[in-house]
């Protein structure tokens, strides 16, 4: 990653992803707004168009009526004073008699046609701007073979279409900018985080675990994406902690043992002479190598379940039957090392896990609680819900308790109090119950039960 | 003094067809000499340590070192138990013991492994293996385990148990001695009652933790001792010959004659 060409930040921005998304976005726009001016174009053309035939055809046959009434020179009368007092915009008036002679008018003459002409007029030089403009008129031959023709001037058309295509191509271009800027600008900033993003994660391969990316707190999606992220760099730098932590404590807690081993083992062979000094070396060794094969093995199962392997194993299953069940076995055991061991488990308490390991998890519980606590002791262990009816489990006894202070740090494996140093096991009872509650989304409270301590663990 | 029966693969052939009154099969079952072992081991010093430990209580043993001859013996031959390893050469234990069950072979096979995780158990027992030991293992555990799957309960379904004097119902839950009736907690009969089907058989407490409990990790409580010491206050407390044995290093054995 690190080492392919770092290529323009405007290629990179140009090839990003949300920039093409604008950019399609923008696509988008432009081919609605096409489709909503198309249908506004020829809709307002259309309507115009109707409106303007109507005017012609009505002052056509208003003059057709005058015809009828005051003959041919009453029109030519009435068309010359309407060309000299219309103000309503300029109407253009062409009154050819029966022998097509112009009789009096504004227009060129023209072979008479009858209803809607379009055509185009040669203008007064006294207009040169527009020397050639185009008219819309209607033309009518009267009874009498004379014809005549009203035409309006069409610029009022082509003025409100060119504002529509002047107003469209603003509109289009304005967006395109917009959505282009924008679009940049979106990219950059989503590229700068997810350069962020790439620059943690090579962070993190390269040997910082501690690095994380950083939250903006909008929870948008990238946001979302980081938290994820940051979620797995925790877990990756919890494995990596937990593997150094194996290796330090097998170098720690298992050469011990290995070097009392040997020792005995060195021992029996320089000074035992009887076959029965023999058996008692042979004897011990065997007790150290079992010891031995203890730790290592829950060491091993305690990294398995870290690794979180053993999710296939998972079912709904009834906790209840289970920790009644895991009760009843340890009852005659308590009974002797004179513990009260109370067993409160609401009925149909369920829980999706794996059997064996929750088994193990509320056997090292109570294991723990007799332990720890002097003759005459109650251990209880309780199932239930918790308030918000999640399953929650309860160990307590009112043996010595845990100082608060300690409280964290019996989860560690190979932990155990300074009071405890000296009786067996092997000190990861506890590291084994964490990692299966763990595994399980379970969390460990570790509170005061006044006196001894209570284990709560619970979603 | 009757004449000595045929013995195929070791067994009286009484205890292999069902004709014989049932009494009489359990009977002949329970003297049958040798059990025939087949040991799959790629391991020579465990395989050393086996047969021998195996031989040594008159069994007969077959080996091999690697999974194709292992599986060509066990289709081959006529076997009361194969003993597994999962990883071998050529063929792992676990394909070895499919690929047994694929063609028809029956035998009991125990999966003798290092691979001790929970999942690696259930695929064990999933391949059709009858029973899962983790290494290292004690021998004594090994020689309970072997000995039981040899002497696999006759199909037989019953719903009476008895040693000695000692008789259970399986359905009604009663236990009673000499005429006597003897109350039993929940867990102490299901003790008795895999103890009883086992009758003269060396029982491991790592078997009742199993098989009781369906606990597959070691306690550091002593919850199986402690358990028997109250069975045995109930089944044998007052009566003159006690039933209930505890074999030195080994386990736990119901009979009736010492």
């Amino acid at each position: 990653m690190s080492s392919a060409p770092r290529s323009s930040i405007l290629t990179r921005i140009l090839r990003s992803a949300s920039f093409r998304l604008t950019l399609g976005y923008a696509a988008l726009f432009v081919v609605s707004a096409v489709v909503l001016f198309g249908t506004v174009y020829l809709t307002a053309t259309a309507a115009m168009q109707s409106d303007m035939q109507a005017v012609l055809r009505t002052e056509a046959f208003q003059l057709a009526e005058i015809h009828r009434r005051s003959g041919l020179l009453g029109l030519a009368e009435q068309i010359t004073r309407r060309m000299n007092f219309r103000t309503r915009g300029p109407i253009y008036y062409l009154l050819q008699g029966p022998s097509r002679q112009v009789m009096v008018g504004n227009l060129p003459g023209m072979p008479p046609v009858d209803g809607v002409i379009d055509f185009v007029r040669d203008n007064d030089s006294e207009e040169p701007a527009n020397a050639r403009s185009k008219l819309t008129g209607f033309g009518l031959t009267l009874p009498d073979g004379s014809f005549i023709l009203v035409a309006q001037d069409a610029s009022r058309l082509v003025d409100m279409q060119h504002a529509i295509e002047s107003a469209f191509a603003w509109a289009a271009g304005v967006t395109l900018f917009l959505a282009i800027g924008g679009g940049m600008l979106l990219g950059g900033n989503f590229l700068r985080r997810i350069d962020t993003i790439g620059r943690t994660s090579r962070a993190i391969m390269e040997g910082d675990l501690s690095a994380r990316v950083p939250v903006r707190g909008t929870n948008d999606e990238i946001d979302q994406l980081v938290v994820g992220l940051n979620a797995m760099f925790d877990r990756i730098q919890h494995l990596m902690e937990g593997l150094r932590q194996v290796s330090n404590d097998i170098a720690h807690d298992l050469r011990t043992p290995l070097g009392r081993l040997r020792q005995r083992l060195e021992d029996a062979r320089e000074h035992a002479t009887t076959t029965a000094e023999y058996a008692a070396a042979a004897d011990g060794a065997i007790v150290e190598a079992d010891v031995l094969l203890e730790t290592f093995s829950a060491l091993l199962r305690i990294a398995q379940i870290e690794a979180g392997a053993q999710k296939s194993g998972f079912a709904d299953l009834d906790l209840s039957a289970l920790a009644q069940s895991v009760g009843e076995a340890y009852q005659p055991a308590a009974e002797d090392s004179q513990h009260r061991l109370v067993l409160d488990i609401a009925g149909g308490v369920a829980l999706h896990g794996d059997r064996q390991l929750l088994a193990q998890m509320l056997s090292n519980l109570v294991e723990n609680a007799l332990h720890h606590t002097p003759a005459g002791s109650t251990v209880s262990l309780t199932v239930g819900y918790t308030a918000t009816g999640e399953p929650q489990i309860v160990v307590a006894d009112n043996g010595p308790g845990i100082p608060a202070a300690e409280r964290e740090r019996v989860f560690g494996r190979f932990y155990r109090l300074d009071s405890s140093r000296t009786t067996a096991g092997s000190g990861l009872g506890l590291a084994l119950v964490k990692a299966i509650a763990t595994l399980h989304g379970l969390s460990i409270r570790l509170e005061d039960n006044a006196p001894g301590l209570r284990i709560v663990l619970s979603r | 003094m009757a004449p000595t029966p045929w013995r195929p693969h070791g067994r009286n052939i009484e205890c292999l067809y069902s004709w014989a009154p049932v009494a009489r099969r359990r009977k002949a079952c329970k003297t049958r000499s040798n059990v025939k072992i087949l040991i799959v081991e790629d391991d020579k010093q465990i395989a050393d340590y086996v047969a021998k430990g195996l031989r040594e209580k008159g069994h007969v043993v077959d080996r091999a070192d690697n999974g194709r001859d292992g599986l060509y013996l066990a289709t081959g031959e006529r076997y009361d138990v194969m003993i597994v390893d999962r990883m071998l050469p050529h063929m792992d234990g676990l394909s070895l013991v499919k690929a047994a069950r694929a063609a028809a072979v029956k035998t009991p096979a125990l999966f003798l492994t290092t691979m001790g995780g929970v999942d690696d158990r259930v695929a064990g027992l999933e391949a059709g293996a009858d029973d899962y030991l983790v290494k290292p293992f004690v021998f004594a555990e090994l020689l309970a385990r072997v000995s039981a799957l040899a002497r696999r309960p006759p199909i037989v379904e019953t719903t009476q148990l008895r040693v000695g004097d000692l008789e259970i119902d399986l359905l009604s839950r009663v236990v009673v001695r000499d005429g006597k009736r003897l109350d039993l907690l929940a867990q102490e009969f299901k003790i008795l009652e895999y103890l009883m089907r086992h009758a003269g058989e060396v029982v491991t407490r790592t078997m009742l933790l199993e098989k009781v409990w369906d606990f597959h990790f070691d306690p550091k409580t002593n919850i199986v001792e402690t358990h028997i010491s109250r069975l045995r206050g109930k089944i044998d407390k007052g009566f003159d010959r006690p039933l209930l044995h505890t074999i030195r290093g080994a386990g736990y054995v119901i009979r009736a004659q010492e």
